[in-house]
């Protein structure tokens, strides 16, 4: 008995000074949003794909509560979310993807996270109801606000 | 001692064994409902069960599961032959159709979560079609019509209306008035890029269908952009 309890320990303690060695050569764990975009769900896209397009061509909505997006929403975001009232919103909405004329080419809903559904309702009424019409993609950001809150670390 | 190495030994051989009743959940809701609750029933079979986390990923949803420990805290480790229930409160906000929203529950010892789904479904007492119209510049101005259709037992009328743009005029045709109207737009002019919005005002109880809007817009027409072309 006293044997397999030194050999776990021993087990336990060898692992140990490994992860260890690891943290000291590779550095701290990768924490950033992971995204394969061929195992995401339709009209879903990963960060480093929307950031490949002319930033003047997308629209980004912020599918969060208001006071989130008030504190931390992506600059030149429209809010449009589940809670309140949509005509109020889809006029700003419409106001902002219109713009003067040219409009925006694309539309980037995000929320909080990766799983959050809020961003893929909102982003399913914007497409049934004004995407064809007005000209614009409608697409989900993997990873919500997270991803970006990444990115933006990232870049210092 | 003998325990506790036991205990360590076998917190990885845990699989959790939580066997729900269905994993879907449809419900059709009263139009004046703002939340409604769904319930899962489960009872742990073959193995035990420890909850890792479990989400509700929509704000608009909360997930409790029951029955709770003595203090009120949630309870995560479950032993087989434990029953229960994960309980979702859906907040139905400004919601129409069909929505799908998900209670997601991680697992030690087990890769796949498990996922219970709420599809609500919301009708739509006062339905336009369609939401927004287009118009191309040099292409003409020719007249669409938008129908407004009332799925309810009682009508709902139009009290009020009124248009953003001088570019759109309107006319509201009364098909049957409380339950079927036409609304014909008319663009002035197709030289230049515009958009307007026509809203509508109306007796509906409920508050969901009070107020109601139109687009319609004049642009350039554009092809699909290519989701990976920059």
């Amino acid at each position: 008995m006293n044997r397999l309890l030194i050999s776990v320990c021993a087990l336990m303690a060898l692992s140990g000074i490994a992860a260890l060695i690891t943290w000291g050569v590779v550095g701290s764990p990768d924490r950033s949003v992971s995204c394969l975009e061929e195992a995401l769900a339709e009209h879903h896209l990963c960060l480093e794909t929307i950031r490949e397009w002319p930033s003047e061509t997308v629209l980004w909505v912020d599918a969060r509560k208001r006071e989130s997006w008030e504190k931390g929403g992506v600059a030149g975001s429209v809010l449009v979310n589940e809670h309140e009232d949509w005509g109020d919103m889809a006029a700003e909405f419409a106001t902002a993807v219109f713009g003067d004329g040219e409009g925006k080419e694309r539309v980037v809903v995000y929320c909080d996270k990766a799983g959050c559904d809020s961003s893929k309702v909102v982003a399913d009424r914007l497409r049934e109801e004004m995407s064809r019409d007005f000209g614009f993609e409608v697409f989900v950001l993997h990873g919500g606000i997270k991803a970006l809150e990444q990115e933006g670390k990232e870049n210092g | 001692m003998k325990k506790y190495l036991v205990s360590l030994l076998s917190i990885g051989a845990l699989s959790a064994e939580m066997v729900f009743d269905t994993k879907l959940i449809e419900l059709k809701v009263g139009v004046d409902e703002q939340t409604v609750t769904a319930e899962f029933p489960f009872e742990i079979k073959g193995e035990d069960a420890v909850i890792k986390n479990y989400d509700a990923p929509c704000s608009c949803l909360k997930a409790k599961i029951y029955p709770l420990n003595n203090d009120r805290s949630t309870k995560l480790e479950w032993k087989v032959g434990d029953a229960g229930k994960v309980i979702g409160k859906f907040n139905l906000g400004n919601f129409k159709g069909t929505v799908d929203k998900a209670i997601v529950l991680n697992f030690h010892g087990k890769q796949e979560p498990s996922k219970l789904t709420v599809r609500v479904s919301i009708p739509e007492l006062f339905k336009i079609e369609p939401p927004t119209q287009q118009w191309n510049l040099g292409g003409g101005l020719e007249s669409k019509t938008y129908k407004i259709t009332v799925n309810h037992s009682e009508p709902i009328h139009i009290l009020e209306d009124s248009g953003t743009s001088e570019n759109f005029p309107y006319v509201i045709k009364r098909i049957r008035d409380g339950w079927e109207y036409e609304v014909v737009v008319t663009p002035t002019q197709d030289k230049t890029p515009a958009m307007g919005m026509i809203r509508f005002h109306t007796d509906s109880k409920s508050k969901r269908f009070q107020r109601s809007q139109i687009f319609a817009v004049m642009r350039t027409p554009r092809p699909a952009a290519a989701k990976t072309s920059p």
